[in-house]
């Protein structure tokens, strides 16, 4: 297989949303010794992006979504591994500590953006579901966090998410971490209200928003 | 008299068969896989009672035979109470009741904003929806977004209850306290705790999440209601696709597995505590993620549902708000579809089904009153067809002949009267008489209707001093359970 070949295959793979098969196909990328900064730039972004473009125009559907971000993910996981080993400085798009806020219990939305954004190579330290505002916090500050992401799926644990940000503020680490919220009944004015940096209404936005918050 | 509501479960999508394979899985699913229950007291109860138990992973594994005892002991027919005997209802695995709106955060008002509900909303609604004659049991049917969250359901309590004639669907989100903080503010109308746990004017709800999940509260909220006699919903959420399999008959395994577990753990409590087996699940929209109570795939699915609860002999809740945001064409076609194929279905208590849009975020005024007709032309169709003599009506088609009519018959008259439908906001006029009537729409009308009554009913049913305790009492709850969760 030629190093085109693989790139090609790597291409298709996460288009398709095989992941069996894309940790192999890095791997013999990187016996050829190509760049693998080359690799994921010419086959994995544009492969999730054309993923993401298809998602928006209701071509693929949500398990297409997940799917192809495990493929990236799983040909990044090792891309990247010998990026750090080559001792080149590493880019990362950011660390993001994210989870479901304590009283809520719901779990699947905020497992797709942090499928998603992990494929986009962010670092992503999920801390699951029902997660208290000492545990959010603690984790920010041990994992030098640039990014904190909260979900809320119901109607009554949504002020918590005011209460972590208060709470940030009291600890006096609000201006280290920005903050993004989401979850099905939230929305822009109450991310405005409890003074959250950012708000996205699905996974493919909040990848965007967090593309965005890493900027600023 | 108490109310014994039309029969349904004439519409099957399953066979026998088909139902015994969902529960062959199902028996599968709980004896080797196991339902995983944060709550050890839970754990323990099961341990008590031989089933096989991880505490280190919280798994319970749920043989056939503690599935078969605990069913066993599970009532299939038992009364709900209203504040008068005319609003007690008798449930049983075939009569089809309906249950109002829940948890809303947005209303749509009178004047057609789309604002945050506020506490008054509540009581406004409650008002509305108790005068809806198709609705049998009251939800809180918004949460106010004045009132700090925690600890919320006290104060729902406090601005339904005394509002509503109804049987009260109450929900603890706090856990065990909830439950017995509300019983004692159900007290303040009932005389004392003891009339409570004799009559409960009021059940909990408790949701679980799939797949395979008892989360703590949920556990406490089960035990606590099994001790003090409160009829429990033991609901899951299901989003096929996304938290159990995509195809319905494994999402009806995976619910199955999960509410039977609830039930079980409740009749191991205490024998014959009246249980109804509940969803609220939506069909995962795959172009977004979010939750859609009033598709198509849904509705089937609540009507699987019904024939498997009704497989155990338990009776079902099933229904869900629907998706459109005014009361449009598509809010029309969704309820009517909803609601009349889970009615058909037997659905025992059609949820959420007064008024309630936008993915349950949304409770309308106006949709409250239309959802009200739509549920009014459903029960019609269930109350279905009588033949017997009187109804064959030889006798008069004999009397009658040829020709002629039937308009001046007294059996006319009494059969109209006793069977026909009378609509209220539905217009069968010309298009010129509709026109000379002032051209009103079905939206209009239901308006003029809300308001009207709005007008008429302000005060709560149940003495104004006591009323006035139960809000005191929810207030210092409240308070209470915020202080807890800032420790």
């Amino acid at each position: 297989m030629s190093i085109e070949d693989i790139k090609k295959e790597l291409y298709n793979n996460v288009l398709s949303g095989d992941f069996e098969l894309t940790a192999g196909l890095a791997q013999k990328a990187i016996k050829e010794k190509t760049n693998p900064m080359e690799v994921i730039n010419s086959s994995l972004i544009p492969a999730i992006e054309l993923v993401g473009e298809k998602f928006g125009r209701k071509e693929y559907f949500l398990p297409d979504l997940m799917r192809s971000a495990n493929a990236m993910k799983k040909a990044l996981d090792i891309l990247e591994e010998e990026i750090d080993k080559s001792g080149i400085e590493r880019k990362s798009q950011g660390k993001i500590v994210i989870g479901t806020v304590k009283g809520d219990i719901h779990e699947i939305g905020k497992s797709i953006v942090a499928a998603l954004l992990a494929a986009k190579g962010f670092d992503v330290v999920d801390l699951g579901i029902d997660v208290s505002s000492d545990m959010f916090i603690d984790n920010i500050i041990e994992k030098k966090a640039d990014i904190l992401a909260m979900s809320a799926l119901l109607p009554i644990t949504m002020p918590y998410q005011g209460l972590v940000i208060e709470e940030l503020k009291k600890r006096g680490i609000r201006d280290k971490v920005k903050v993004m919220v989401g979850g099905a009944p939230v929305t822009q004015e109450h991310a405005e209200k409890v003074g959250a940096d950012g708000y996205a209404g699905n996974a493919v936005d909040a990848v965007k928003l967090a593309e965005k918050l890493m900027k600023e | 008299m108490p109310i014994r509501g039309f029969k349904g479960g004439m519409l099957k999508f399953l066979s026998e068969d088909d139902l015994k394979a969902i529960h062959l899985a199902t028996v599968e699913i709980l004896s080797e896989i196991g339902v995983k229950m944060e709550y050890e007291p839970a754990l323990e109860i099961f341990k008590d009672y031989g089933a096989e138990v991880d505490f280190k992973n919280k798994i319970v594994k749920i043989g056939e035979d503690i599935l078969r005892k605990g069913l066993l002991n599970a009532p299939s027919a038992f009364t709900l109470h209203g504040k008068t005997e005319d609003t007690d209802i008798k449930v049983d695995p075939e009569r089809v009741y309906t249950i109002g709106g829940s948890s809303a955060l947005n209303v749509f008002d009178l004047d057609g904003n789309y604002r945050p509900a506020v506490f008054d909303d509540l009581i406004k609604l409650t008002l509305l929806q108790n005068k809806m004659e198709n609705l049998h049991i009251m939800h809180a049917i918004v949460i106010p977004s004045d009132i700090e969250e925690y600890g919320v359901d006290r104060l729902l309590f406090a601005g339904a209850f005394p509002y509503t004639s109804r049987n009260y669907y109450s929900q603890s989100q706090t856990g065990a306290d909830g439950v017995l903080e509300q019983l004692k503010m159900a007290a303040v109308f009932q005389g004392s705790e003891d009339a409570v746990r004799k009559n409960p004017m009021f059940t909990e709800v408790v949701c679980m999440v799939s797949p395979l999940k008892h989360e703590k509260v949920n556990s406490e909220v089960i035990i606590e209601c099994a001790k003090n006699n409160i009829p429990v919903y033991i609901e899951v959420d299901a989003m096929p696709g996304g938290t159990t399999p995509a195809p319905i008959a494994g999402c009806l395994v995976e619910q199955n597995a999960n509410v039977l577990t609830g039930i079980v753990l409740a009749q191991l409590i205490k024998p014959g505590t009246p249980c109804i087996y509940s969803i609220a699940s939506g069909l995962m929209d795959m172009t977004s993620g979010g939750y859609s109570g009033a598709a198509p795939e849904s509705n089937l699915l609540h009507c699987c549902t019904a024939q498997v609860a009704h497989y155990y002999n338990l009776p079902f809740q099933g229904g869900t708000g629907i998706d459109a945001k005014i009361s449009d064409a598509q809010a029309g076609y969704e309820r009517a579809m909803q609601v009349l194929s889970n009615a058909l279905a037997g659905t025992n208590f059609i949820h959420l089904s007064f008024g309630l849009m936008e993915m349950m975020m949304l409770a309308s005024y106006e949709q409250v009153v239309i959802d009200n007709e739509i549920m009014g032309a459903t029960y019609r169709m269930l109350k279905g067809v009588e033949v017997n003599d009187f109804s064959l009506s030889v006798d008069l088609l004999r009397k009658t002949g040829h020709g002629g009519h039937f308009l001046n018959y007294k059996e006319t008259s009494e059969y109209i009267r006793k069977n026909n439908w009378v609509p209220k906001i539905t217009n069968r006029d010309s298009w010129n008489t509709w026109q000379l009537i002032g051209a009103k729409s079905m939206r209009d009308l239901a308006v003029e209707e809300a308001e009207k009554i709005l007008k008429e009913n302000t005060e709560p049913i149940i003495p104004e001093d006591q009323t006035e305790e139960i809000l005191k009492m929810a207030k210092a709850y409240h308070k209470r359970a915020q202080e807890k969760l800032k420790k």
